[in-house]
């Protein structure tokens, strides 16, 4: 069992992480971690401003900076692409399964990509079965936002035969657990899926349908996509979250963090730093424009961490 | 084109036209190979590990070939307010798959069968009397299918239980095995599965020799009855031995 290699290892890191963390005012002395952990949940407002006037965080962060974040591509062997992303204990899993579709007579050259965005009960308390989180939606309306007019992909690259068929990619993404951020990694695994993604070689047979090139053993007939095995990803969106409370910028914050402190503001930018999104959905917090420059400044910083893991995630998967 | 659920067009998955052919069996047909080169009484490697949702109270994912499952155990939380008042404490069970799992696309719906199943699997084995008036939430989500789920959702769920600190006189294990013609194959992948005559699945305390559960379907002789169950009986055993070496490294990771 300990030579086994798990594509879902980076899923078990962070209950060690968690354990070694601890609270930075907890002595050792069980009486006062025991106050500690009552006061944090008595007034857990005063708790997180004691903190903050620290300038520091319960889980020991400065306030600018996010969780430990990994990424996994190709988690999931029955999808075309799919990757596993973890920003500190909130995982994401995102695959994309490739189907044919005949386009519609408005754009008979492009394909479609259906995106959507699901929290199972596993992945919180609250989630219970037959009854849906109220944030699903939310998430998912703001994932095909994001993800459609980007740019990232050109939906071009997904026909096949023009006016006949085409690619509909299914992209769904699944919260395994939720711990904060549930947009900002639902995002990043969607974007390492796209970049995970290996379109299958098919051909066209006799009955006007797509067929998988290798499994006919149409060695005769011509494949469709011969070049087109992977897609471009041009201007890759990132984000990132914050959490505003008096004049304090918490980035990257966690279930209990946004629990407490309402206001959000998520910032989406392109790998050229250029503004995609930028949301704010109301909360108590009515933020001066310094504020939002200081989001977005955040997310700048944000986004060429981010660029760094995917390369290396990607580059990882080509020495194997 | 933006897409929206409901006005997507009808879609194809472009592997559809392939089917597998199931083998012919004559009388003596020994030389047949499974699709992953196993013998046909050996199990798939198992690598199970607890902890794998933080905001659960317990969890644990299991892994045997290509199928992969999570299992969150939630409570124990108070009950639904339309329960009745209760001495014993309540088991709830879900088992869904992601769209996903299965080699063509699915809907991600919730499998009912599957969760009574479950649920009748694992109510032997917890001690319901140490938490009453509440309910102990058992969630499993299939996160890639490639045969025998059922079985693997039941041993990853008994382990997510543990995880969580919740009573049981024993762990559970469960197996499969799909008769084949005159043969038995234990451990069954998808493929096995989709042109097999009939099936057993036994999931029992391994350390206590009890039987929680066993179910069969399709046709079965006697003693090929008495050398299935022989034979999950004994890869129970040896899975419960796996399950059990999972507890304790996780437990020892912790104390450090």
């Amino acid at each position: 069992m300990d030579g086994y290699n798990c594509v879902f290892n980076p899923l078990f890191r962070s209950k060690e992480n968690r354990l070694t963390m601890g609270l930075p005012n907890a002595s050792g002395d069980l009486s006062t971690e025991v106050e500690v952990d009552a006061f944090r949940r008595l007034f857990p407002l005063r708790f997180y401003e004691k903190h903050l006037l620290e300038s520091i965080r319960p889980d020991a962060r400065p306030l600018g900076r996010a969780r430990e974040t990994t990424i996994a591509l190709g988690a999931v062997a029955s999808a075309n692409g799919s990757a596993l992303a973890k920003i500190g204990s909130t995982t994401m899993l995102a695959a994309i399964k490739m189907e044919v579709m005949t386009p519609s007579l408005e754009t008979p050259d492009e394909g479609c990509i259906a995106i959507d965005f699901h929290m199972p009960p596993i992945c919180s308390p609250i989630v219970r079965p037959g009854r849906p989180a109220e944030a699903a939606p939310v998430v998912a309306k703001q994932l095909s936002d994001t993800i459609l007019s980007s740019g990232m992909i050109n939906l071009k690259e997904l026909s096949l035969v023009s006016g006949k068929a085409a690619w509909m990619a299914y992209l769904d993404i699944y919260c395994l657990d939720a711990d904060g951020a549930l947009f900002d990694t639902a995002l990043l695994s969607a974007v390492a899926a796209f970049s995970h993604l290996e379109i299958p070689v098919v051909s066209l047979n006799d009955d006007g349908k797509i067929v998988l090139s290798e499994e006919q053993g149409l060695s005769d007939r011509e494949p469709v996509n011969k070049e087109r095995r992977k897609i471009n990803l041009s201007s890759i969106p990132f984000s990132l979250t914050c959490v505003l409370h008096k004049n304090y910028i918490l980035a990257d914050p966690t279930a209990e963090e946004e629990s407490i402190m309402d206001t959000i503001v998520t910032v989406v930018l392109d790998s050229s730093s250029q503004l995609v999104s930028l949301h704010k959905p109301g909360g108590t917090v009515l933020a001066y424009t310094s504020a939002i420059q200081d989001c977005i400044a955040l997310t700048r910083q944000r986004v060429k961490e981010l660029q760094k893991i995917l390369e290396e995630a990607i580059s990882g998967m080509e020495v194997d | 084109m933006a897409a929206k659920p409901g006005s997507a067009p009808v879609t194809y998955s472009p592997n559809l036209g392939q089917k597998t052919r199931p083998p012919i069996f004559k009388d003596n047909d020994l030389d047949w190979v499974r699709p992953d080169g196993r013998g046909f009484h050996q199990c798939r490697p198992a690598f199970f590990r607890t902890g794998a949702v933080n905001s659960a109270s317990g969890s644990a994912y299991a892994e045997l070939g290509s199928t992969k499952v999570i299992v969150s155990v939630f409570g124990p939380r108070e009950s639904k307010k339309a329960m009745m008042y209760s001495d014993t404490g309540r088991l709830n069970c879900n088992v869904s798959y992601t769209t996903f799992a299965t080699p063509v696309r699915g809907q991600g719906s919730d499998h009912k069968e599957f969760s009574s199943m479950l649920h009748k699997a694992l109510e032997g084995a917890i001690m319901l009397e140490t938490f009453p008036k509440t309910t102990v939430d058992v969630f499993a989500l299939v996160l890639e299918s490639g045969g025998s789920d059922l079985p693997v959702v039941i041993s990853c769920a008994s382990l997510a239980l543990a995880d969580a600190g919740i009573m049981m006189y024993d762990l559970v294990a469960a197996v499969s095995v799909s008769c084949l013609g005159k043969n038995l194959v234990i451990d069954p992948v998808l493929e096995e599965e989709s042109y097999q005559d009939g099936s057993l699945m036994l999931t029992c305390m391994p350390s206590r020799y009890e039987v929680t559960q066993l179910t069969f379907t399709g046709e079965w002789s006697t003693p090929e009855i008495n050398e299935a169950m022989q034979l999950c009986l004994d890869a129970c055993n040896k899975l419960g031995k796996v399950m059990r070496t999972c507890l304790k490294e996780a437990a020892s990771a912790s104390q450090e």
